[in-house]
């Protein structure tokens, strides 16, 4: 459709952005008969699936091979690099005092493309942490409010789990409710992990606490129950044609979860699209939102300009705009902050933007006594979950292991690094060193912590004339800072590591030094090395009153009405639960109240 | 006349490949059949040549050539190849491409004193070089992104690591 056309329609509802929620949310907006537009500010190159099978090709050609290897952002849609952190350019300006370590993807798909596809529900406890711990701040939401939500949010994504697997802290599961998929088989390296930390008790607080090596939830297909069909790789060509393809209705063991599944097994934002009523769906890829424009005495939003460019090399662009009755941005916690900023709808309050947080994560790795099978399987198939939860969140943060199947890779580089240092530092060479490569690195071990982190003013996105893209919108100014709760918690889990390592018998090798870079905090004489888990959260948060919060607990602006704010950024906490699977829940439940007004 | 005769230039180049080929299983501890089983041995060469001072790669394979018949060839390739200040760094960096399927910067020393190139960088020499890395055979796993084992096959212990056979040291007693 041309722009002219666009600007022509009569539109229900304008998103902005075609990630997991805008999907989400266009799906179930076409299928009760309301015409969307959306507009997604990158390109929408992954969907042929000749497009897709170009993105791996960049992933196995880059010599970096970091999580936006596959996904190279148009020169007018510019996105963060985790590898800008240490010379300090690229698109995010860091205005410390520490660095927010992650990054998100800005073309159709967004980061579902090279999430990890961890879809765990949160506790309970994590919405009213400040009534049970006197810590953080309550949702507007209970965890019951939630579950059916929950429910369909597992099965849209199409989650893979035993629900016998997922019920502790609390979580409580419908009786007879089934995730839509049998869980994903434990890796070789989970079950050796298992074998030896079941039952190890570590101490938390005033509290010992027993360990368990649990299968997690997983947005990745395989065996479905119920006539659950899988959904697998998306074929949608240039010409709108849609192919079917019988490719990724199982997770095949790829070991790229991140940053690309090569089968397409695991779930994407453009499967959900697939699913939408396209009678009533257009989307319009390379329109970057640029202003939205609000009655000034009513506050209700008139319609949103868009930036229009067709050559992704380059900053020319034209500008449009587009009305609809309704209107959602859910272009990420980052941009959505970002895109109200630079409109001028900073709010009464002044919170949009405000209480940026992540799971900044600690990684220990070390080399077990025995084979175990590394570089086998999806990227992780187990966690340690039971210090996500308890009486110590009064003290400091609580915290989730993610066990890999990916070696050293996301710690150290390797295999790569591994044989490096084999040929260049040790000198190896002949069958000395195939057989010190076969003997090491079946043998490596990594878990990742992430260590949860409560919201607070001083972290936030903001914007600065001085500080511009190249169509000149502003870039996001994001000042963020680790605090002491998330530090003590850091510690206790770095402690916690070591112990669970030792009691496996794997020798330790967690150190910075040898390490790929990440930056530092320091807490208590210690120094920890942190990674940033790509889980951004609450600019625009949700609230009870419109004095203390952006949006009510439906993600509906309190100051423009026609206006919703979707995604992690209405998150008030966060937990230790990977937040897509909240993001969806959330945003199946706002569709309802959207249904509900405009239908 | 053909191209196979025994003098012509194709000759020589069979000659240089047999040579590259040889060395590299000493390098590796790979068998020939699996080297050549990649299909990427002339490709590593021609990138040797490509990126290396002209005549370096021949220095390379024309020191091999001379390492004597026997036994311990593979101490030979220590002390005459990679204990070479020209030699060895360039040595190190085929056991690199073929293990990583990436050519990696020459050290600085190395540069200064013999050349550079501007195509001296780490970089990724071919999907295929990727895909093939002998790293991934040596983890007995597959490549991040390819070669998928197929579902579940990650819940079973690995296989024992094949003994390496004894690379060239065998071949060439």
């Amino acid at each position: 459709m041309s722009d002219q056309a666009v600007h022509d329609q009569s539109w229900d509802v304008v998103i902005v952005g075609a990630g997991v929620c805008g999907a989400l949310l266009a799906k179930q907006l076409t299928r009760a008969g309301l015409r969307v537009l959306i507009l997604e500010a990158g390109p929408d190159t992954a969907s042929p699936f000749d497009g897709y099978l170009g993105h791996l090709e960049h992933f196995y050609t880059a010599a970096s091979k970091g999580i936006g290897a596959p996904w190279p952002p148009a020169v007018s849609a510019p996105q963060p690099d985790t590898a800008d952190l240490r010379t300090g350019g690229g698109y995010f300006v860091q205005n410390g005092p520490d660095k927010h370590a992650s990054s998100y993807s800005r073309l159709l798909g967004g980061s579902t493309l090279h999430w990890l596809g961890v879809s765990l529900r949160m506790l309970p406890e994590d919405f009213e942490l400040r009534s049970r711990y006197g810590r953080g701040q309550d949702w507007p939401l209970d965890y019951a409010d939630l579950e059916s939500y929950y429910e369909r949010a597992e099965w849209e994504l199409g989650v893979s789990a035993d629900v016998a697997d997922q019920a502790h802290h609390g979580i409580e599961f419908r009786q007879g409710y089934e995730y839509p998929m049998r869980r994903v088989p434990l890796s070789y390296s989970d079950q050796v992990l298992a074998d030896a930390v079941d039952g190890m008790l570590v101490t938390v607080g005033d509290e010992q606490v027993p360990l368990k090596v649990r299968s997690y939830p997983a947005a990745r297909n395989s065996i479905p129950r119920d006539g659950y069909r899988p959904a697998g790789a998306v074929d949608r060509r240039s010409d709108g044609q849609v192919v079917t393809r019988y490719t990724g209705q199982r997770c095949a063991g790829n070991t790229s979860c991140t940053p690309i599944c090569p089968v397409e097994a695991k779930y994407h934002a453009g499967k959900s699209l697939e699913q939408a009523d396209r009678r009533y769906l257009e989307v319009t890829a390379q329109a970057v939102a640029s202003k939205i424009h609000v009655d000034p005495v009513s506050g209700m939003v008139q319609g949103i300009e868009y930036q229009r460019y067709t050559d992704r090399t380059s900053p020319r662009h034209t500008v449009h705009t587009v009305r609809a009755r309704a209107y959602v941005l859910a272009a990420h916690a980052v941009e959505n902050a970002k895109l109200m900023l630079m409109s001028g709808l900073g709010g009464e309050n002044s919170l949009v933007g405000k209480g940026l947080i992540d799971h900044p994560a600690l990684y220990g790795w070390g080399l077990a006594p025995v084979p175990v099978g590394a570089y086998r399987g999806p990227l992780s198939t187990a966690g340690i979950e039971d210090l996500r939860g308890g009486p110590f969140r009064a003290e400091h943060a609580a915290f989730r292991f993610d066990i890999g199947n990916d070696g050293w890779r996301a710690t150290t580089g390797a295999p790569d690094t591994t044989v490096t240092d084999a040929v260049r530092r040790q000198g190896l060479f002949g069958t000395e060193l195939r057989d010190h490569l076969q003997s090491v690195l079946p043998r490596q071990v990594r878990v990742s912590i992430a260590v949860e982190q409560l919201r607070s003013e001083k972290n936030s996105v903001s914007i600065d004339a001085r500080y511009l893209d190249p169509l000149g919108n502003p870039r996001p100014v994001i000042s963020y800072r680790i605090d002491d709760y998330t530090l003590a918690g850091m510690a206790t889990a770095a402690e916690v590591c070591r112990q669970v390592l030792r009691r496996a018998g794997v020798e330790d090798h967690t150190n910075a030094a040898d390490g790929s870079w990440f930056p530092e905090v320091r807490y208590d004489g210690q120094v920890f090395h942190y990674h940033g888990m790509g889980h951004f959260a609450g600019t625009h948060v949700m609230g009870r009153h419109a004095r203390e919060s952006v949006v009510d607990a439906g993600q509906r602006s309190w100051e423009h009405r026609n206006l919703y704010l979707v995604g992690g950024g209405s998150f008030p906490t966060m937990g230790t639960s990977n937040p897509t699977l909240t993001m969806a829940a959330l945003t199946l439940r706002t569709a309802e109240l959207m249904i509900a007004g405009l239908a | 006349m053909t191209a196979t005769s025994a003098s012509g230039p194709g000759a020589a180049a069979d000659k240089r490949a047999d040579l590259f080929l040889r060395l590299s299983e000493l390098l590796t501890g790979f068998g020939g059949i699996d080297l050549l089983g990649t299909g990427l041995a002339g490709g590593y060469l021609r990138v040797v040549d490509d990126i290396l001072p002209p005549g370096a790669g021949d220095e390379l394979l024309a020191a091999f050539a001379r390492l004597p018949a026997g036994l311990d060839r593979g101490a030979a390739v220590q002390t005459t190849i990679l204990a070479h200040p020209k030699l060895g760094p360039v040595a190190r960096n085929v056991i690199l491409m073929w293990y990583r399927g990436t050519w990696t910067r020459l050290p600085d020393e190395w540069r200064s004193a013999y050349g550079t190139s501007p195509l001296d960088t780490d970089h990724v020499v071919s999907a295929e070089a990727y895909r093939s890395g002998l790293q991934w055979v040596a983890a007995g796993a597959h490549p991040a992104g390819a070669l998928q084992q197929g579902y579940g096959a990650w819940a079973s212990a690995p296989n024992e690591p094949a003994s390496s056979p004894a690379a060239g040291q065998g071949a060439h007693k």
